[in-house]
C-alpha cells in the first residue's frame, strides 16, 4: 500500500494517556501536572495529532485524575482542533444524567471536539466508594448508556448536543460482552494494550458480524521512538517498572492481587512489554501498521507515563508526527461522528 | 465588598464575553449556574477559566441528588486546573433538602488529605458491601484541591447548614437583609468567633448602578454584607466596575471624591479591555497634565496662581 501524506496517518493518531499521576518513583507537583497537560496538548495540537487521551482512576495515593472531562474543559480553551478523547470514564460509577451533562457541555464548549470513551472499571474499593456493587457494572452500564441518549435527545430539559446527532462513544474493553456492547448500541470500540494484532483482527471481525454500523474501532498501544537499544532497552525497563506498581496493586489474577501472585504478575508484565511498540520509527510504524491492516481506525499512542520527562514526551509527539505517522496506512477515513 | 458578576447569557461564547468583560472592569469574579445549553456549571466553569485569567470562578450545584463524592472531586479537579479559583457554592436539593447537611459533612470530611471512614445515614463511604471482595475500608478523595482549602460556600435554604459549619453563605435575591441579620446575629453567638471571616454573600438583580449602591450599603449595614453576586447583562460590568465598586470598599470618603468618579467615569465609559491594557502597560504613563483636562474643551482646567494656592491651603490656619 503506497504511504499516504503525513495529514493522513494524523488524522488516524491519538496520543495518551493523561492520568496527572504523581507516584513514588516518578512524583509530581499536583498543579504543576496540571500546567503541564494544557503545553502538551497545545504541542499536540501543533503537530496536527488527531486527539489527546486521558483516562480515569479515584481515591489512589497517586492522585489519578477522577474527572478527566473537568480538565479537558480547561485545556480546550487554550485550542481549536484537537479532540479530547477518554481511554476510559468508568461510566457505572457515576450518576448517568450528571456524566451526560458533563460530556455534552465539554462538546459545546469545544465546539465538537469531545470522543467519549467508556468502559467497565475494574478495582473494588472504586465501586465501593460510591456504594455501587462492581459486580452490577455491566447492568449499570447498558442502564446509563441509554440514560446518556435519552439527555443527549433532550428529554431532560436540555439542549442537544453541539455535535449532531450525538458525540462519539467508543466502548472500551476486549471481551465479547464489551463487542457486543458496543455492537448493539452501534457505538465505536476501543480495545485496550493488552491485546496482540490477532486478537484486534478477531474483535474487528467479531463487531462486523454484530453490527452494520460503521462506527470506529480503536486501540491503545505503548509507543516509544527509540533507535538506540540501549535506550530502548532503559524504557522497557521503566515501563516495566510502571506496571509492575499499578498491575501489583490493581490488577485481580483469579482471587489475588498482582503483588500476591508474583509469578502470574510477572507473565502479565511480560505480555505488556512485548506488545509495546519500542524502536525506531521503522519498528513503530510496522507495528501500528499491521494494527490498522487488522482493521483498526485509530490508534492511541501512549507516550506518556508518569515517568515520562515533559521535554521527552514532546520529542515523542514530534517524532510520531514526522518519522510516523507520514508511513501509516489506514484502510478508511475516520468516520464521522 | 468583593463583586461578582452572574451573567445572564447561556452559550459558550457570550459567557466567556461576559467573564471578559467582568476581569476588565475589576470585578472580582464570575459566577456560574447550569443552564439548558451548559448544564454541567463545572465543565463550563473550567472552560471559561482557561480563557481569562485572574478571576474567581463561582460555581452553583445542588447537593445531596448524586453522591457528594463525585461533586467533589470534579470540584477539586476544576480547581486544581484553574490554580485555586474554584469558589463551590452548594445548594440543597428541592425535595431533597434533609440530605443537605450531611452531604456538607461528607464533602468536608473527604476534602481532608486523609483516609477517613463516614458513616452517615445517607451515604456510608466506603459502603462496604460484601460484594466488593477486594475493597477497603478507608476511602479517601484524591487529588487535593489546588491551595490549603478549598472555598465552599452554602447557598439558599442552605443556610443554617452552613453557617453553623464556619462556611460562608450566599443568600438569596430576595432573602430580607432584617432576617439575615438575625440569623447571623444568632449563629455568631452560638459559634463564637470560628464564624468571623465566613464570607457574607448575597445575589442581587441589577436595574441600575444607583438601586445596587443602596442595596449593597443597605446589606453591609444590616446583616455585614461583604461579597456580591450581581446577576447582570454583560453591558453592566463596567459600570458595577466603575460606579459600584468603589464606592462599596470604605464607608467613609472624602468630600468631593464621588462627584470625581462620577466626572471621570463619563469620559471614559467602557473599561480597557485586556488587549488595551497590555497595550498601554508599554506605552508612556498619563501625565499629570491630562487629570487637569477640562471634560467639555479638552483644554487645561484653570492653573491656579502662587496666591491662590496658599490662600486655599492657609484657609485653615487662619
Amino acid at each position: 500500500m503506497l504511504a499516504k501524506s503525513p495529514a493522513a496517518g494524523l488524522d488516524h493518531l491519538g496520543v495518551g494517556l493523561f492520568t496527572m499521576q504523581s507516584t513514588a518513583s516518578a512524583p509530581a507537583n499536583p498543579r504543576s501536572l496540571y500546567r503541564r497537560y494544557v503545553e502538551d496538548v497545545q504541542i499536540l495540537e501543533r503537530h496536527g495529532l488527531h486527539s489527546a487521551w486521558s483516562a480515569e482512576h479515584r481515591g489512589w495515593y497517586d492522585g489519578w485524575c477522577p474527572a478527566p472531562l473537568h480538565v479537558q474543559a480547561y485545556a480546550a480553551a487554550h485550542t481549536t482542533k484537537l479532540r479530547f478523547g477518554t481511554a476510559i470514564l468508568l461510566l457505572p460509577q457515576h450518576d448517568p444524567v450528571a456524566f451526560a451533562r458533563a460530556a455534552m457541555t465539554l462538546d459545546h464548549v469545544s465546539k465538537g471536539r469531545v470522543e467519549v470513551g467508556v468502559g467497565l472499571g475494574y478495582r473494588d474499593a472504586e465501586f465501593d466508594a460510591f456504594g455501587i456493587r462492581r459486580d452490577e457494572r455491566g447492568i449499570l452500564m447498558d442502564r446509563a448508556l441509554k440514560t446518556i441518549a435519552a439527555v443527549w435527545a433532550g428529554d431532560h430539559g436540555d439542549h442537544q448536543p453541539f455535535q449532531q446527532p450525538a458525540p462519539r462513544i467508543w466502548v472500551g474493553g476486549m471481551s465479547d460482552a464489551a463487542i457486543r456492547r458496543a455492537a448493539r448500541h452501534r457505538h465505536g470500540l476501543m480495545l485496550p494494550q493488552t491485546v496482540d494484532t490477532r486478537q484486534v483482527r478477531d474483535a474487528v471481525e467479531r463487531y462486523r458480524s454484530l453490527t452494520t454500523s460503521d462506527a470506529p474501532i480503536g486501540v491503545l498501544r505503548d509507543v516509544w521512538i527509540e533507535s538506540n537499544p540501549k535506550n530502548a532497552s532503559r524504557f522497557l525497563k521503566r515501563l516495566h517498572r510502571h506496571y509492575q506498581e499499578e498491575a501489583g496493586s490493581w490488577w485481580v489474577m483469579g482471587e489475588r492481587t498482582g503483588f500476591e501472585v508474583p509469578y502470574e504478575l510477572e507473565r502479565q508484565l511480560a505480555r505488556v512489554n512485548e506488545l509495546a511498540a519500542v524502536g525506531s520509527p521503522g519498528l513503530v510504524s510496522d507495528r501500528l501498521n499491521s494494527l490498522f491492516d487488522a482493521g483498526v481506525d485509530l490508534v492511541v499512542a501512549r507516550l506518556n507515563f508518569d515517568f515520562v520527562l515533559q521535554a521527552d514526551l514532546h520529542d515523542q509527539i514530534a517524532n510520531l508526527a514526522e518519522a510516523v505517522a507520514p508511513h501509516l496506512t489506514p484502510r478508511r477515513a475516520l468516520p464521522c461522528a | 465588598m468583593r463583586l461578582m458578576l452572574e451573567p445572564t447569557c447561556a452559550d459558550t461564547d457570550a459567557l466567556v464575553e461576559a467573564a471578559r468583560t467582568a476581569w476588565a472592569a475589576g470585578l472580582d469574579g464570575v459566577m456560574i449556574t447550569s443552564t439548558p445549553a451548559l448544564s454541567a456549571p463545572l465543565v463550563a466553569a473550567a472552560y471559561v477559566a482557561g480563557l481569562v485569567p485572574d478571576l474567581l470562578m463561582a460555581v452553583e450545584l445542588p447537593l445531596g441528588d448524586r453522591h457528594p463524592i463525585e461533586v467533589l472531586e470534579e470540584a477539586v479537579v476544576v480547581d486544581l486546573a484553574i490554580a485555586g479559583r474554584l469558589v463551590l457554592v452548594t445548594r440543597p436539593v428541592i425535595g431533597a433538602a434533609h440530605m443537605y447537611p450531611e452531604a456538607l459533612d461528607l464533602v468536608r470530611t473527604a476534602l481532608s488529605p486523609a483516609p477517613f471512614r463516614f458513616d452517615g445515614s445517607y451515604w456510608r463511604v466506603p459502603a462496604r458491601l460484601a460484594q466488593n471482595i477486594r475493597g477497603t475500608t478507608e476511602a479517601r478523595v484524591t487529588p487535593s484541591p489546588a491551595r490549603a482549602r478549598l472555598e465552599v460556600w452554602s447557598a439558599g435554604p442552605g443556610f443554617a447548614a452552613g453557617v453553623s459549619r464556619g462556611l460562608g453563605h450566599l443568600a438569596d435575591a430576595d432573602d430580607d437583609p432584617a432576617e439575615l441579620a438575625r440569623e447571623w446575629t444568632q449563629h455568631r453567638m452560638r459559634i463564637g468567633p470560628a464564624l468571623t471571616g465566613a464570607p457574607r454573600a448575597r445575589r442581587a438583580l441589577w436595574t441600575d448602578a444607583e438601586q445596587l449602591i443602596v442595596s449593597l450599603r443597605s446589606g453591609r449595614a444590616s446583616f455585614g454584607q461583604d461579597w456580591a453576586v450581581v446577576a447582570a447583562p454583560t453591558t453592566a460590568a463596567a459600570e458595577i466596575g466603575m460606579r459600584v465598586r468603589p464606592r462599596l470598599q470604605l464607608n467613609e470618603l472624602p468630600a468631593g471624591l464621588e462627584a470625581h468618579w462620577d466626572l471621570y467615569a463619563s469620559w471614559h465609559p467602557s473599561p480597557r479591555t485586556a488587549d488595551q491594557s497590555q497595550r498601554e502597560e508599554q506605552a508612556s504613563h498619563v501625565g499629570l497634565k491630562d487629570t487637569l483636562l477640562h471634560p467639555a474643551t479638552g483644554e487645561f482646567a484653570h492653573q491656579p496662581t502662587e496666591d491662590e494656592v496658599r490662600a486655599e491651603v492657609c484657609e485653615d490656619s487662619r
